[in-house]
């Protein structure tokens, strides 16, 4: 037995480093997958061994998705997982077959990754041909010199220019996309950004890849609420559960996935009798400052941009008392008043998502079988949600003033406390008719 | 004249301590992780889960990006190796036993410290990808801002020992530790420490925000010596606070070596800890910190500690 294939035989039963992504209607369930002591979820390809595609895909998103198999090293494999959608035409060829609505998938996972590294199954050759998308025309020796050596864009990518940056000095600036599947985005956010070093002069997300894609979210519990009455506790738990695992997800963006890994399964088993877990909770991350240290005065919005807009926790955090359920006679008997913030910015949103949170479980907890009257819109986790009209659509226009002028990690920031859901737009442009039928 | 080990004797010492306190900061910080996110702990996965997952890193193939500086992506691993070894080196563990005590041995372990910034650019750089080189940028600007103020906190557990010779700094606590003798000192090394050796909330050019920053286009052999190499550089920063701060081997009951290993340990400990429950610093509000606060204060130090010298 070789070296090679001794440390191979010795890695197998290694945590998988597994790269997915959470097509509609797989966040949740890649959110349970991560929990398994046997998969790690890794933030760049370059560190996977597996692919996996969750969910449905948008096929708009397939050259971004061969991209992002091809930047895999060998050995590499691709799983799919459907979780009962249609998943179309995907580039990628999967390992084995795809993942059954009752297998495990962290077992499904670890049996192609054991069969990767025993040489069982091959590791999968690139989609693309590893060429140059605009062979390099210099004529010297060192490839310099000439004209139009590479037709104006180097390998895809615009040259750098000069351009004035926010303290009115003339510098380098370089446009970049980051997305479709960029770790700390939902699946489908792609911000196109132009930068200078370390700050962004201009940046703007682009459309949601879901509008016009049917998507698994059509069986959400908000969804569902807008064509019928729905049960209040039902609804009111579902968003305390996304509030939580948005809270998950802004404490690995600030560099703390363990205890990020604590509250997503807190997210995945809190009951309404489980309010202590969430006070718990909220005095431990305000007791690190987490709030305070990452996003005090980062990614404010003025109030005067967003009345009328509904933006959920967004809105409320600029003082807009703005909430679909404040009109609904099931939320007034039980007496709720939404939650409002002040300082409209990162970690106001942090406090009131925790705050609404702990209120959600608080209301399922009272509602009893009370279900809501008031359809055709209903309050999702990030505000107002009709047919055609969902919260992501109603904050793009809002996101380039947010963003020009911020260092690159504040950005981040500031985008992942919008809470933004491109899945949920996809879902909210198919038409009511559809959805009533769902 | 000072004391230097045979090159081939200090070179398997400190090949064999950074071996042995690598491994230990994979346990530890697997550990750590595996607690604070309410997983289930056992020694079997966290002793044995780093060595599957660097096994994994040795039999995955390499990749490339377009048009890579090859020499400078496999040089700086290497070169950030190079100096936790060089600071290693100078950390004595008994009197009598140090790789190299050089009489200015402060000196070299600072230099170590400074060139962090160039291991840490050229791998950002190398890889020719966008977040790899804004990892890079963002270290430009935090190693500009740390090396005064880690300088200064260093120079001033120099003043008592009248010496730059670590032994001779470590003698010198005999009777009082640098950590009671300037309790402004320790603070400021192992806040300034973990910018040094950009851990926890102070690893902006890896953070999570880059989805990796430098290494996000690493694989294989490569992030493990990457990987490798940063906690190298933990344990060398650890062990300079435990011999500069601590006492190094002053200590009872214990044997002098024993009690370098339990401070370094404490101090790996704190510092892994402050990686789990801090978090990412804004490279602004760090760099503010670091000119309006840490470098005032670690002048106030050293000021102090010689004005009761005097």
């Amino acid at each position: 037995m070789g070296l090679r294939s001794a440390f191979s035989h010795f890695a197998e039963t290694a945590a998988v480093p597994v790269f997915a992504v959470a097509g509609g209607g797989a966040r949740e369930a890649v959110g349970r997958l991560s929990q398994s002591p046997t998969v790690e979820l890794v933030d760049t390809p370059a560190a996977a061994t597996i692919l996996l595609v969750a969910g449905s895909v948008p096929p708009s998103l397939n050259p971004a998705l061969t991209a992002v198999h091809d930047a895999m090293p060998s050995p590499r494999g691709t799983i799919h997982w459907p979780l009962g959608a249609d998943q179309g035409e995907l580039p990628t060829t999967p390992s084995a077959p795809p993942i059954g609505p009752s297998a495990d998938a962290a077992d499904a996972i670890a049996h192609v990754f054991r069969a990767l590294l025993s040489g069982a199954v091959p590791s999968e050759q690139p989609i693309q041909p590893n060429a140059d998308p605009n062979p390099w025309r210099g004529i010297g020796p060192y490839g310099q010199g000439g004209s139009g050596m590479t037709g104006g864009t180097p390998y895809g990518r615009p040259m750098a220019e000069l351009a004035p940056d926010r303290d009115g000095l003339r510098l380098d600036v370089l446009p970049l996309s980051v997305g479709p599947f960029f770790p700390r985005f939902p699946v489908g956010v792609t911000l196109e950004v132009v930068m200078a070093g370390d700050v962004v002069i201009e940046g703007r997300v682009t459309d949601s890849p879901f509008i016009g894609h049917e998507s698994s979210f059509l069986a959400g519990p908000f969804l569902r609420a807008l064509s019928h009455p729905a049960p209040v506790a039902e609804i009111e738990l579902a968003r305390a559960r996304e509030h939580l695992r948005w809270v998950s997800n802004a404490l690995v963006t600030q560099g703390l996935p363990a205890l990020a890994m604590r509250v997503l399964r807190l997210a995945a088993t809190v009951t309404p009798d489980d309010a202590t877990s969430v006070t718990a909770l909220i005095r431990r991350v305000r007791l690190l400052r987490v709030p305070q240290w990452s996003g005090a005065g980062v990614g404010r919005l003025a109030p005067e941009l967003l009345p009328g807009l509904g933006l959920g926790p967004v809105s409320r955090a600029a003082g807009l008392r703005e909430d679909a359920r404040s009109t609904d006679p099931a939320y007034l008997a039980l007496g709720f008043e939404p939650i409002l913030g002040h300082a409209s910015d990162a970690a106001e949103r942090w406090r009131l998502r925790l705050a609404e949170a702990s209120q959600s479980l608080e209301l399922a907890r009272r509602a009893g079988d009370r279900r809501t009257e008031q359809t055709g819109v209903v309050e999702s986790p990030r505000g107002r949600l009709q047919a055609h009209d969902a919260p992501f659509q109603r904050l793009q226009p809002v996101i380039p003033d947010l963003l020009a002028g911020l260092e690159w990690g504040d950005a981040v920031t500031a985008l992942v406390s919008l809470d933004l859901d491109p899945e949920e737009a996809g879902v909210a442009a198919i038409p009511s008719a559809r959805a009533d039928a769902a | 004249m000072r004391d230097y080990a045979s090159p081939p004797l200090a070179l398997m010492t400190i090949g064999l301590v950074m071996v042995t306190g690598v491994y230990l900061i994979a346990v530890m910080d697997r550990s750590m992780a595996t607690l604070i996110g309410g997983g289930r702990w056992t020694l079997g996965d966290s002793a044995i889960g780093p060595l599957r997952s660097a096994a994994l890193l040795l039999v995955q193939r390499r990749r490339v990006t377009e048009r890579p500086d090859a020499p400078a992506w496999a040089l700086a691993p290497a070169l950030l190796t190079g100096l936790a070894a060089v600071a290693l080196a100078t950390v004595p563990i008994g009197p009598d036993t140090v790789a190299t005590d050089p009489s200015t041995g402060f000196v070299v372990f600072s230099a170590a410290i400074v060139f962090v910034m160039i291991a840490v650019f050229l791998h950002g750089w190398s890889s020719n990808s966008a977040l790899a080189m804004h990892g890079a940028y963002r270290f430009g600007a935090q190693a500009l801002s740390f090396q005064i103020p880690f300088l200064l906190a260093m120079l001033a557990t120099a003043l008592p020992a009248e010496s730059l010779s670590i032994v001779d700094i470590v003698n010198a606590q005999e009777s009082l530790w640098n950590v009671v003798r300037q309790p402004l000192g320790l603070p400021l090394y192992l806040v300034v420490g973990l910018a040094v050796s950009f851990w926890g909330p102070l690893n902006l050019p890896d953070a999570s925000d880059l989805a990796g920053g430098t290494s996000v286009e690493d694989s294989g052999v490569a992030r493990l010596l990457w990987t490798a190499a940063r906690a190298a550089m933990l344990l060398a920063v650890a062990a300079m606070g435990a011999a500069g701060f601590l006492g190094g081997w002053w200590g009872p009951w214990l044997p002098g070596p024993a009690w370098v290993v339990v401070k370094t340990v404490a101090l790996l400990a704190l510092l892994l800890a402050a990686g789990h429950l801090l978090p990412r610093i804004r490279i602004q509000r760090f760099v503010v910190t670091a000119w309006v606060i840490l470098i005032p204060l670690a002048l106030v130090n050293i000021f102090v500690s010689a004005a009761v010298l005097l």
